[in-house]
């Protein structure tokens, strides 16, 4: 796997100076604010009013002072003293406005980015999740879309109000007194060059610090897991050790980026009082002679104060879009990537004739009858091949027994079976008909699996099991519990089936999870049962009264079990031996053993901790005695 | 301020660990105060200039700095060059009064930066430090990211409040400190109307920001809900496919989703009329300036330049003091920050005084009547003796429970028993420091731990000296050799998330070798062979026999077949030794070992079921 893969802020950086913005991609990234036509008018009229409310100020305190020396005693405050509360509240107003509208724009959309991600990875295929950790995903999904939506809502306030205080102030000066008003505007390009220098390289030290932060969380993770490791092999100076490396870059990179910083404001600082300077000079001089009245030149001083800050804050932007563009794409690819195994646009038309006649022509309204495998092939996208020229018939009412060192392609096999991948060589049958040619949704919702490692959610106990079917009540769940198994474990438990239990059902050993998900998977009540060690942390007695009662459960349906402990396989109608991605040995137990191949050198190779767990019933009332 | 009245009685016990973390910083920090200071004192001049050209102008009579300035203009200047001199100069001593004052504010940002990383750096490796000294027993209760969040977050909030808010509370001190005696001696009664606004502006900030502290926490929780809800669908991303339950899962997701949303624009729109409202109490209070000021100025009793002095000294001050409710508040969590991570630290570690082992062990162990329970548990040993020599083998069997690897976490110390002694050679090894036992005992634990880097790094952690030879020839008897060649990089291969998936009989296969670069005089395999299959185990078996024939082995199997081969079998039964034996005497004694090795039989007659004679299986 290429590094491309995790190079998020966490890990490379591919920030380069000379890299232009793609506008294409912040266009794309347009439409979700272009969904709230309203609230993106609102903002920018908001910041238009702030920008000019903030501009109109010093006007307002030139009018009053020029008029005090003209009029004198005469003047009434009274007119000027209404306008100024006008525009304090249309400023409040304003603020009040763009924090209502932009917070709505923000907030809307990441809301939408991250439903539209959320949707497109419900329809994309395992390949897609193979090759991103369920971290990259995340990052993408919650940081990712934040940090974009900050960047559309306050850089679109941002770039109304900058461009409306650019034009007043400059309008404002140039109208008031041209010479000096230009003078002063030929500072701007200087200005904008070094913020765009400094922002540019504070922002990217900033990026170093968060990335030497993620390591540094990665450690402290690290050594918090293995400490175990750590003290047996007295580990602990060296890991401070190495720890203090990475401390010491993260203390480098801080103090980098805030001596940038530092440096910047003073520049700024003083180019700003350059800028009072000359028109104190300048300005000094024409009022002496008369050409300006004290309140201009007030109004001048007061605007070279607030100048330079809408260049700040565009060269700000701009070197963030910059930074963020990698995010960017990364999100766009995420909402738009195709799934590799999706509905053919021939089933799709049939689904859309059927929407008519619900039992239509691809629900399986007859039960499966035969599921069969032809020639399957199967490679990962990176190339390795798994499974080579399987061919396999398995009718309802069967059960088939999978087996093989680990490695060998059982999983994957189950895997084809349910659809999660497609063959890439080869094609499987359900009822003589390619799976491709039936609806994703028509063979998944017939499935129940137990997988090898069984997830459950957070919610209590009920809620997992149903999730087998949304619909079931609490007997139906409580039959299935039954059947699974489950029911006496569950109300061992503190508050029984109303146990809540913590995020991927971290408080329940593996055999209770397991065993929940088993009773899952019965409720669902499917044609397929697929069992991929389902009940390999379970007890023996336990799992032998769970065989008791599936066999009834099994009859009309068909299974595939994987499964180590040959007490679980060896009643199996049919047993397939796997091994480096190909069947090796097919037929019943009893063939099997007398074949003496792989089968029977697995059966050797049984474990004690399978001998202890058979010894426990047996033994239970004898140990204590000992 | 707010948060100490808040906690009194933690707050004093902060204080300690403060000094602590600040000593040697607490010198920046000054440094920095005063560098603000002469920024500030620098910055304000400006005004001042202005004000008195502007009065200049105006043709008010000249004040004590216009005098000043007068002193570097040369007699005999017509009036006119005497004033554009007196400009040009203003506007000269304006930018270098910036520039000076600029040069100050990048001090204080250097030095202000310079305390608080460093502290945040102390606090970082302090804590590291003390995690790795804490004892097991500590990890194994604790909560990995609640540490995490300690460790990282918690030492942001506080760094956070070094570089921003301690210089943002001084600012605006100083800013009134400063300011206020300028206003003063401008004009006395504007003073009075200048600072009229600011007690109601600081009491409704520090109220406001106590009040949507609730709020924010809500956004926090209601993005940790979205955050859950997401990791469990990606995660569990299988499931959702197997039961075809994608609609409901987006349905779920969607209502997170939507919490968040909703809760973010509840806390914009609440700060939204916070701002709003402290932007026109703000704005008022400039306006009353300016209106009063311009009064008086018509009844003569102001200068226009006093005025404009005023109006920009009100800019000053007033925004920051606005910003002091927040920062405030966010104090408080800095406070909060630091008693979180004052819990860890006041975490006792692991003894270390003991008596240092200097010589090589020779392997001998002797267990004397050991008893341990984990507190408020039942005892997972009780009353175990057992007496292993020099290199013997010695295979440890017994049910899930019985005390297998409680007794190897006794024997590193990585417990204490309640009762009874353990010997190593002839030390009692309560009387022995605990990394120098671990050094000397190698062991591979049930789950195998590796380090994220480089399968040469992780080798290294056995010893951190290992020549290319020495690792090549660990790996060798751990039979891994030529899945390393395998690999495209070798022994450069990168283990962990971003390298290589390595299998579990291989990632246990490097732990072996890892624990073997230790050169240990005691070698314990805790089910370290669970997930090699049975040919390659006999094969690191005899491997290691070969390697080193006296060294104690201490192997908790998994195979009948494997423990059949030790010296002497040792079946615990609830925390004491049931049997001890050879495999040939055990398996003819009545007992739990018979037991077993007739469910063995058991499989055996299933094969002897199918009538093929048994002799040519093997």
């Amino acid at each position: 796997m290429s590094d491309a893969f995790y190079d998020d802020d966490n890990f490379s950086d591919e920030f380069s100076p000379d890299k232009d913005l793609k506008l294409g991609v912040w266009t794309q990234l347009l439409t979700y604010a272009r969904r709230y036509p309203k609230d993106l008018v609102m903002l920018a009229l908001c910041a238009v009013v702030v920008g000019i409310a903030e501009i109109s100020f010093p006007l307002v305190t030139r009018w009053v002072i020029d008029d005090i020396g003209l009029y004198g005693q005469d003047l009434n405050l009274l007119g000027y003293g209404a306008l100024y509360g006008v525009l304090c509240v249309a400023l409040g107003g304003a603020v009040l406005g763009f924090l209502w509208f932009g917070g709505k724009l923000r907030s809307h959309m990441s809301h939408d980015i991250r439903r539209d991600g959320f949707a497109n990875l419900q329809r994309l295929s395992f390949a897609y999740y193979d090759e991103r950790p369920v971290g990259w995903l995340m990052a993408r999904m919650t940081s990712d879309c934040e940090r974009l939506s900050n960047i559309m809502a306050w850089g679109i306030l941002d770039l109304f109000w900058s461009f409306t205080i650019m034009l007043g102030i400059s309008g404002a000066m140039l109208i008031m007194e041209p010479v000096l008003g230009l003078i002063i505007l030929l500072s701007l390009p200087l200005l904008a060059i070094i913020s765009r220098y400094f922002q540019t390289r504070i922002l990217r030290s900033a990026r170093e610090v968060r990335q030497t932060n993620s390591r540094i969380t990665g450690a402290y993770n690290e050594n918090i897991m293995g400490v175990l490791t750590s003290k047996v092999f007295v580990k602990e100076a060296d890991n401070l050790n190495k720890f203090g490396r990475l401390t010491d870059r993260m203390h480098a990179a801080s103090i980098t980026n805030a001596v940038q910083a530092a440096i910047y404001l003073p520049i700024v600082l003083t180019l700003s009082a350059l800028a009072t300077g000359i028109a104190l000079v300048v300005g000094g001089i024409e009022s002496a002679w008369g050409l300006i009245s004290t309140g201009t030149l007030i109004a001048f001083l007061t605007y070279t104060r607030h100048f330079f800050e809408p260049i700040e804050q565009l060269a700000h932007w701009f070197a963030e879009m910059q930074m963020a563009q990698a995010s960017a794409e990364r999100v766009i690819s995420l909402i738009q990537a195709q799934p590799d195994i999706q509905d053919s646009q021939a089933v799709l038309d049939r689904l859309a004739q059927g929407q008519a006649n619900p039992a239509g022509a691809d629900a399986f309204n007859q039960p499966i009858e035969r599921i069969t495998f032809q020639g399957v092939g199967f490679r990962y996208n990176t190339g390795k091949a798994v499974l080579h020229h399987i061919d396999l018939e398995i009718e309802r009412g069967q059960s088939v027994a999978v087996v093989g060192a680990t490695g060998g392609g059982k999983t994957t096999l189950i895997s084809l079976l349910a659809r999660f991948y497609e063959p890439t060589a080869g094609r499987i049958l359900l009822n003589d008909v390619d799976y491709r040619d039936w609806s994703l949704q028509s063979l998944q919702s017939n499935l129940g699996v137990v997988l090898q490692s069984s997830h459950l959610f957070a919610g209590t106990i009920a809620d997992n099991i149903r999730y087998g079917d949304l619909s079931a009540g609490q007997d139906q769940i409580l039959v299935a519990a039954k059947q699974a198994g489950a029911h006496d474990v569950i109300l061992a438990m503190p508050r029984g089936y109303e146990t809540v239990i913590g995020e991927g059902g971290s408080s329940l050993s593996a055999g209770q999870k397991q065993l929940i998900s088993f009773a899952r998977a019965l409720l669902a009540d499917p044609q397929i049962l697929i069992m991929d060690e389902a009940t390999s942390s379970v007890d023996t007695l336990t799992e032998a009264r769970i065989e008791q009662g599936l066999r009834a459960l099994l009859k009309d349906r068909i299974s595939v079990i994987i499964a180590h402990r040959l007490s679980t396989i060896r009643h199996a109608s049919k047993i397939v031996v796997i091994d480096d991605g190909r069947i090796v040995e097919q037929g019943n137990h009893d063939k099997l053993i007398s074949d003496r191949g792989r089968y029977y050198h697995l059966f050797q190779q049984q474990s004690l901790s399978n001998l202890w767990r058979q010894a426990e019933p047996i033994d239970a009332g004898q140990s204590n005695g000992i | 301020m707010q948060a100490k009245a808040e906690h009194p009685p933690r707050t004093q016990a902060l204080w300690p660990l403060f000094l602590t973390i600040s000593a040697g910083f607490r010198g920046p920090l000054f440094m920095a105060l005063l560098a603000m200071i002469a920024s500030f004192a620098l910055l304000f001049t400006v005004p001042m200039i202005t004000r008195s050209m502007l009065d200049q102008l105006t043709g008010e009579a000249p004040d004590t700095y216009l005098t000043w300035l007068q002193g570097f203009i040369p007699t005999g200047l017509s009036d006119d060059h005497a004033l554009y001199m007196q400009l040009g100069l203003s506007g000269i001593l304006i930018v270098l009064c910036t520039a000076l004052a600029g040069y100050f504010v990048y001090l204080r940002g250097k030095q202000i930066a310079a305390a608080a990383e460093g502290m945040a750096r102390r606090l970082r490796d302090t804590l590291m430090n003390h995690l790795n000294h804490l004892p097991i027993a500590f990890h194994h209760q604790a909560d990995t990211g609640d540490l995490i969040q300690r460790c990282t977050s918690d030492v942001e909030t506080f760094r956070v409040f070094v570089s921003g808010q301690i210089i943002e509370i001084g600012r605006a001190v100083l800013m009134l400190l400063i300011v206020t005696p300028i206003l003063l001696s401008l004009d006395v009664t504007m003073t009075g109307v200048a600072l009229i606004t600011m007690p109601l502006l600081l009491v409704s900030a520090v109220l406001f920001f106590n009040r949507v502290k609730s709020m924010f926490l809500e956004v926090d929780e209601a993005e940790a809900s979205l955050t859950t809800v997401l990791q469990e669908n990606l995660t569990g991303i299988r499931v959702v496919r197997a039961f075809a339950r994608q609609d409901f899962e987006a349905e779920k997701f969607g209502l997170a989703n939507a919490r968040f949303r909703d809760q973010n624009q509840r806390l914009m729109r609440f700060l939204g009329f916070y701002y709003g409202a402290s932007d026109i109490v703000c704005l008022f209070q400039v306006g009353l300036i300016l209106f009063v000021g311009a009064h008086w100025v018509l009844a003569d009793a102001m200068t226009i330049g006093t005025l404009f002095a005023f109006i920009t000294y009100e800019g000053m001050i007033i925004w920051p003091i606005r910003h002091m409710g927040r920062v405030l508040t966010d104090s408080g969590k800095a406070v909060v920050a630091l008693k979180r991570m004052a819990e860890i630290l006041s975490e006792p570690e692991e003894s270390n005084l003991e008596q240092a082992l200097t010589a090589p062990l020779q392997g001998h162990i002797k267990i004397d009547g050991v008893s341990f329970h984990h507190p408020n548990n039942p005892p997972v040993v009780s009353n175990l003796s057992l007496s292993i020599a020099a290199g013997e083998t010695v295979a440890l069997v017994g049910a899930p429970g019985a005390g297998k690897s409680t007794l190897i976490q006794l024997l590193l110390r990585l417990y204490d028993p309640q009762q009874g002694s353990l010997w190593v050679d002839d030390f009692d090894l309560s009387q022995l420091s605990r990394k120098s036992v671990r050094s000397q005992i190698g062991v591979v634990l049930q789950e195998s731990f590796l380090f994220a880097g480089s399968i040469a790094d992780n080798l290294r952690v056995g010893q951190s000296q290992a020549s290319l030879a020495d690792m090549t020839e660990a790996v060798t008897t751990a039979n891994l050799l030529d899945t390393i060649h395998a690999l495209p990089k070798g022994f450069d291969s990168l283990v962990g998330e971003r390298g290589v998936t390595l299998s579990g009989g291989q990632r246990q296969r490097l732990a072996i070798a890892r624990a073997l670069l230790k050169d240990p005089a005691i070698l314990i395999l805790d089910d370290a062979l669970s997930a090699v299959d049975t040919d390659t185990e006999m094969l690191i078996l005899n491997n290691l026999r070969r390697v080193r024939a006296n060294r104690t082995t201490l192997i908790v199997a998994h195979r009948l077949s494997t423990v059949m081969q030790a010296d002497r079998i040792v079946v615990l039964a609830d925390g004491a030794v049931a049997q001890i034996g050879n495999h040939k005497t055990l398996s003819q004694t009545p007992g739990i070992y018979r037991q077993l090795c007739e469910l063995q039989g058991q499989v055996q007659q299933d094969i002897q079921q199918s009538r093929i004679p048994h002799g040519n299986l093997l």
